[in-house]
């Protein structure tokens, strides 16, 4: 039965039930669901080519002895399997590939397969993030058959074009612009044409990543402002021109540019990606409604949710086996790659420790005990707002080896290397970290230290080499270049430190800069020892003196 | 309202008195209050007007006001009873009505001032006449209301819309009303002026409630069926017939039977009584055939289905009958019932709707459907349990299990509220939807099913454990018996066979390989006899290594056909192990036959004449089937080999280059050792012959002879060849060769036989020996043999550590060790041998 069926023969507390039935779990039933599933799940592995490739002809009967013989693994370990494509070597058959960007510069693309079994659970949760998202409270929510959603994400082959398929298999959701239509425009077409769709039919539900979502808002608000000419009017439903003639005059009065929420009244809204939180405040003081967030990817696929309390998200009993990495850990394997750090099952995590997210897809998945990268905190065991006695998380960031920048980017060393040996800048030693401007939003600060000998034959002020790096990044990665063009955002900051700052930190410290996101004690030092540069020169009698 | 329509205020009441009494007597909730309280208002509301009209006492006023109450207060519980139906949260303003309705009303029975009584009007004809004033300030009142009607309406609209499943149940509720509204305001326009529609609208409206709570399943048809009902609905019958009928009655009475008109009224009484009672009785019978025709006949067959169970304690004729009675009666396509098995870890399809229905499915007890009918102990419909989220738990294949399977519903088998199985049932036939009462069906056949499993489990545990053998599931030797002595009175007249099959050498084979492996090697002959006969006869263990078969109807050649084909196949047993370090010695069987009447008469014959058979086929080689026949017994390998010694030769001649070539082995290391082996063997062949052992025998000793020391071929040559004394440590070294003897000849199946002989030949009469520090007449006959030869030669050698001893030295030796470390037979035996000169002694060159 299709969920549209549903919705006309079942009671919304049996809907309820069905999708979201999951947050009413004790922590020993989700354990009960996530163990009967890794069984099933080991024992599909455990018979495949590419199973039998990790186990060398052992035997593995438990989840415990799972754990224990299989190391964690990255993308690098299946990718001569999964870039070719390789189904008959997988646990069960791939229905469709999924693609993403595996290493910004470096590794153009990695791709995910996604089973029959895979997609029916994750149709299963789209709906139950839909029905979360309109949800005020406990068994009471507001979707139906025709409602209208204003899609900021991208298509097909990318993890997001799945998500109004999965949906329209199970109730008729009219997106704005359709999807078939949408696949043809470029992104700023889509806003426009969706917006003006929206203009006629209202909006009631809007997904996107919180940074483009931020950016669409704008679009609205400004198009809005702009869409009162005749030929914008003709495209006008009666109350929407009502709506926007009072919306108007109130921003008049009130002294305001028009916003979203002066025209549209979304049943739900959702975001996903990074950053979100650098958005939120914004999103929700531009749509009168606070953004529920939910947490997909293309390796794990959709994997939680938050609920209407908005307060943390709840991982999906039946998408993913999860493993939980501690910092401590994490950052131990990260300075010594050789190094296995243990890892915590969702009923060991303790609450306020900070988690790296590891998986193991379930029905048929090809990845098991898969670093993710991703970082999550966990916020609570039970909460008595939405009655759930099973772990809640906010997804903090990236792991600190990769920066992403506004769900776009995954800048590591390496392609931060690459850049700097392409542009040709005499650039000595870098360290770069992801930070947060006045208004929260993030960017990518480099801090460099040019090479002595180029200060007297090369023009390197801060400017030009922003600028000259910034060409580079968009060069060699795909992703920085949708964000300037997409956002129209350039997230590069320079500080250019003193020569020799980084081998006196070297040699005060003793120790070498992790080259990305180093602790802010890290940095700290870095900072303080650039100032006792200037000492060192003297003593040694250089510089001015 | 002209007194022409006052019928259809009576059926209205009637109807609204009816439905109330059968819902006061059915299993309330919320909503079934709710629509009691709606039912209420409106007798009160068409009760009021119709006794108003009817001027009943009190009075005019008091019907009035009792009309106006109802009237007032039935959108008020019609908004209730619909926003609780609809799950719609609507706070103060529930309460808000009510008290604006009680104020309105109390207002106006008060002062009379908003809607005031009709004022009652003679016509000259006789008729009466109910004049209204109405003023303004009715708008009080109606808009109490109109006002809470308006609010329901908008908050219906309101869940409605966010709502599609709500929308529909709703549906009637709104329609209902909507119709008796309508009924309200039609009385006012031309056409239906004077017809009672508000009245036949608000009929309409209640109808509309009944199937709205239908819908919802709040109650089962069949309560309309009660015997209240029934009574209800004949004694307002008879009312109404007789409150007509009862003048013209009595008129009739004395009219046309003068004589009886002073009993008139006992007469007109009794017709009255009659009359309800045959009333009620088609009431009764109409509704039955209505309602419940269905539920009676499933009765019936739950009944029988009872009796039926009761009386067998077969778990396979209890399974024949639930699956019937389930598929006869609901109309399913099949049915399959899963049992638990032993370890209670499966719940295996034991029994279907059809022998041809594949049962090899089976569910985990950790699956989710077992797991949830253990919580809940009712059946479990597949598309609810679909929208569970313990569904989300289920493997692929378990789901694709059920759908192949077409499940659509599970009723759990308990046994004190343990899960010992379920049933599954698939679709109806045609497509049809399981009902309640199928539902309630399945649950009944499933808790009599449950008590009737329990019986016949227990029964099945007592009768498994007093008739069958725990090791090899074989029926045991009491139980054997019994059936013998059955199968005997039973084919007295025709013909029945008895095998006797016996293990081969099995005791040996436990000490080789060790008892784990012996009740290995049980179970796996036990598997072969019990294929070979299959259900043509009875397998039984009747002791430790030996087995019975019974074959009623078999004569001698088929059963000597079978003994054979069963003595093959025991044979390949150990051909076909996988996995094993070594082979292992190949399991043999010999059996002995007898068949009544051809050589026997009555039971006791046949087990004797049987057992002789096959003591015959043990002493004559082994391995071969022997047929008793009128006093003799009668070997049937015939063809294959000539006799026992022949086969044992067969033997004899494949291994001997072995042998050669072991001790060939054991001469390049150690010199003494070959040649000791080879004088052992002189002296211990001769001692065996005196001894009067059979050529089989002493050829075994000859061996064993030869092979007894091989074992040293593990001890490293400094302590094998240390002059002097062993220390103790190297004591314990040379020791171990004896287990390396073993443990070099076990790996060859066919030597196996001069093992006893190998690991005794250390051990000493009076049990301080070694390995086994076993003692007497518990060490091998061949081993005490080899003891005495072994000793013997040791004494009389030349070795490392000391001299040769002399032959009078050594004989006085063992003459002294008799009883101590040699056999006092055997000891003196050897002693004359020697001196008699049939043993040569052999010395050193």
């Amino acid at each position: 039965m299709r969920f549209e069926e549903k919705l006309k023969t079942l009671s919304q507390e049996e809907i309820w039930q069905e999708y979201c039935g999951f947050l009413d779990l004790s922590i020993e039933e989700y354990m009960q669901i996530q163990n009967r599933l890794m069984e099933e799940q080991i024992a599909l592995w455990s018979n495949c080519a590419l199973g039998q490739r990790f186990l060398k002809g052992k035997q593995i009967s438990s989840i415990d002895e799972f754990r224990k013989e299989i190391p964690l693994t990255t993308y690098g370990d299946y990718a001569d399997v999964l870039l070719q494509k390789q189904g008959s070597m997988l646990p069960d058959d791939p229905i469709i590939w999924i693609q993403t960007t595996w290493e910004g510069g470096r590794h153009p693309v990695k791709v995910a397969p996604y089973t029959k079994s895979m997609l029916d659970t994750y149709r299963n949760n789209v709906l139950a993030c839909m029905i979360l998202t309109t949800a005020h409270e406990k068994k009471k929510f507001d979707l139906k058959a025709k409602d209208t959603f204003l899609y900021a994400l991208a298509p097909l082959p990318y993890a997001t074009g799945l998500f109004p398929l999965a949906l329209n298999d199970e109730i008729e959701i009219d997106f704005l612009p359709p999807v078939k239509e949408a696949v043809q425009m470029s992104f700023s077409e889509r806003n426009v044409k969706g917006f003006k769709m929206g203009m006629k039919r209202g909006i009631d539900f809007f997904f996107g990543l919180g940074s483009v979502a931020y950016f669409v808002s704008l679009s609205v608000a400004a198009m809005g402002s702009g869409g009162s000419g005749k030929s914008s009017l003709k495209s006008i439903s009666p109350a929407m021109l009502a709506r926007l003639i009072k919306a108007k005059h109130t921003c008049k009065k009130e002294g305001r540019e028009l916003m979203p929420k002066d025209l549209f009244k979304p049943k739900g809204f959702v975001v996903a990606g990074t950053d979100n939180n650098s958005y939120k405040d914004d999103l929700e003081r531009l749509w009168g409604i606070r953004p529920m967030e939910l947490f997909a990817g293309t390796e794990p696929s959709c994997i939680g949710t938050e609920t209407w309390t908005k307060d943390g998200m709840y991982f999906f009993p039946d998408t993913c086996f999860y493993e939980f990495i501690p910092e401590k850990e994490m950052e131990l394997s990260l300075d010594d790659p050789s190094y296995q750090p243990k890892t915590y099952l969702m009923n060991e995590v303790i609450p306020g420790e900070k988690y790296e997210l590891v998986i193991s897809v379930l029905k048929g998945g090809a990845f098991v005990r898969y670093r993710v990268g991703d970082v999550y905190r966990c916020v609570g065991l039970e909460n008595a707002e939405d009655e759930t006695r099973i772990p809640r998380f906010h997804y903090i960031d990236r792991i600190p080896t990769v920066i992403d920048i506004a769900g776009f980017t995954r800048i590591t060393e390496n392609s931060i290397q690459n850049v700097i040996e392409l542009s040709r800048l005499e650039i000595e030693d870098w360290v770069a970290i992801k930070e947060y401007n006045e208004e929260k939003r993030p960017l990518l600060h480099l801090y460099v230290e040019m090479s002595p000998k180029s200060l007297v034959s090369q023009a390197v002020s801060k400017e030009i080499l922003r600028e000259h790096l910034s060409v580079y990044f968009k060069y060699v990665d795909q992703d920085y270049k949708d964000l300037k063009r997409i956002l129209g955002v350039d997230p590069l900051k320079i500080t250019i430190l003193k020569c020799g700052t980084f081998a006196e930190y070297h040699r005060k410290s003793g120790k070498k800069l992790r080259k990305i996101n180093p602790s802010k004690y890290e940095v700290m030092e870095l900072l303080q020892t650039e100032e006792s540069v200037d000492l060192w020169y003297q003593f040694r009698g250089g510089g001015r003196l | 309202m002209t007194t022409g329509y006052a019928f259809i205020s009576i059926i209205a009441l009637v109807c609204y008195v009816f439905l109330f009494l059968t819902f006061f007597a059915a299993k309330k909730n919320k909503h079934i209050n709710q629509f009691m309280l709606i039912l209420t208002t409106m007798i009160l509301w068409t009760g009021g007007s119709f006794f108003m009209r009817a001027q009943f006492w009190p009075g005019v006023k008091f019907w009035y006001d009792v009309s106006v109450l109802g009237l007032t207060l039935c959108p008020y519980v019609s908004f209730l009873f619909a926003v609780d139906f609809g799950g719609i949260r609507v706070g103060i303003s529930r309460r808000v009505w009510l008290i604006l309705a009680v104020i309105a009303n109390a207002f106006n029975i008060l002062t009379n001032s908003l809607l005031a009584a009709p004022e009652v009007v003679t016509m000259a004809d006789g008729s009466v006449s109910f004049i209204y004033e109405t003023t303004w300030k009715v708008i009080f009142l109606y808009g109490v209301t109109f006002g809470a009607s308006v609010h329901m309406f908008w908050l219906i609209w309101k869940a409605g819309k966010k709502d599609e499943m709500l929308k529909r149940q709703l549906a009637p509720i709104v329609v209902g009303l909507l119709i008796m509204y309508a009924g309200n305001v039609l009385i006012f326009l031309p056409p239906f002026i004077g017809v009672p529609v508000d009245i036949m609208m608000g009929i309409v409206n209640v109808l509309c409630l009944v199937y709205a709570l239908y819908a919802r399943r709040m109650f089962r048809l069949t309560l309309l069926a009660s015997k209240g009902s029934c009574y209800v609905i004949a004694g307002i019958c008879s009312l109404l017939i007789f409150s007509n009928a009862i003048f013209p009655l009595r008129k009739f009475i004395n009219k046309t039977f003068s004589v009886a008109g002073e009993y008139d009224i006992l007469i007109v009484s009794v017709v009255f009584m009659i009359a309800t009672i045959v009333i009620y009785t088609a009431m009764k019978h109409l509704i039955d055939k209505i309602f419940i025709r269905d539920e009676l006949a499933r009765s019936e067959t739950l009944k029988e289905f009872s009796a039926a169970v009761s009386k067998s304690l077969k778990i396979n004729e209890i399974l024949d009958v639930m699956v019937q009675v389930i598929q006869t009666t609901i109309g399913v396509k099949k049915v399959y019932v899963c049992l638990v098995n032993n370890d209670g870890d499966q719940y295996q399809v034991s029994y279907s709707t059809s022998p041809l229905d594949k049962r090899s499915y089976s569910l985990t007890a950790d699956n989710p459907v077992v797991l949830w009918l253990k919580q809940n102990h009712t059946y479990l419909l597949m598309k609810d349990f679909r929208r569970t989220v313990a569904y989300k738990s289920m493997w692929e294949t378990e789901k694709r299990m059920l759908q192949l399977l077409e499940i659509e519903c599970i009723v759990p088998l308990e046994d004190d509220n343990q899960l010992v199985g379920f049933v599954m049932v698939t679709e109806k036939e045609r497509k049809a939807i399981l009902n309640m009462d199928d539902l309630a069906f399945l649950d009944s056949v499933g808790s009599i099913g449950s008590i009737a499993v329990k019986n016949s489990h227990l029964y099945e545990k007592v009768y498994m454990e007093a008739r069958i053998d725990e090791l090899t599931g074989l029926l045991n030797r009491k139980y054997f018996y019994e059936t013998l002595e059955a199968e005997v009175e039973k084919n007295r007249h025709l013909s029945l066979s008895l095998l006797m099959v016996s293990i081969d050498d099995f005791k040996l084979y436990n000490q080789l390989y060790g008892t784990e492996e012996g009740d290995k090697a049980l179970r796996n002959v036990a598997m072969v006899l019990q294929a070979s006969v299959g259900e043509n006869g009875y397998v039984a263990r009747y002791n430790g290594k030996e087995f019975a078969i019974i074959l009623p109807q078999f004569d001698i050649l088929a059963a000597k056909n079978m003994a054979n084909n069963i003595r093959m196949q025991i044979m390949e047993i150990n051909k076909q192990q996988r996995g094993q370090m070594y082979r292992q010695k190949a399991l043999t069987a010999s059996v002995g036959i007898c068949s009544i009447p051809y050589a026997a008469s009555n039971m006791k014959q046949l087990l004797d004449n049987a057992d002789m058979a096959l003591y015959q086929a043990k002493h004559t080689g082994k391995n071969k089937v022997m047929i008793y026949s009128i006093g003799e017994v009668e070997d049937s390998r015939a063809a294959q080999m000539d006799n026992g010694t022949g086969y044992r030769e067969g033997i004899y001649s494949e291994y001997a280059s072995t042998i050669y070539a072991l001790t060939a082995a054991i001469d390049t290391k150690d010199h003494y050792t070959f040649r000791h082996s080879k004088n052992v063997a002189e002296y211990a062949t001769k001692l065996a012959k005196a001894y009067g052992l059979n050529k089989e025998s002493v050829s075994i000793i000859e061996e064993a002879a030869l092979l007894h020391d091989i074992g040293k071929i593990g001890i490293p040559e400094n302590i094998l060849n240390k002059p002097g004394r062993l220390e103790a440590e190297e004591y314990e070294v040379m020791k171990e060769h004896v287990e390396n003897s073993i443990g070099i000849i076990r790996h060859l199946p066919s030597l196996d036989y001069v093992i006893p002989a190998v690991i005794g030949h250390h051990e000493r009469w009076d049990g301080k020996g070694y390995p086994r520090r076993i003692a007497g007449e518990d060490i091998p006959l061949s081993a005490r043999i080899l003891c005495i030869a072994d000793s013997f030669d040791a004494m009389v050698s030349k070795r490392s550590y000391k001299d040769a001893y002399d032959t009078d030295r050594a004989l006085n030796i063992v003459r002294s060790e008799a009883g101590r470390q040699f056999d006092p037979q055997l000891a003196e035996l050897f002693v004359k041998l020697v001196e008699n000169g049939t043993i040569t002694v052999l010395k050193d060159e």
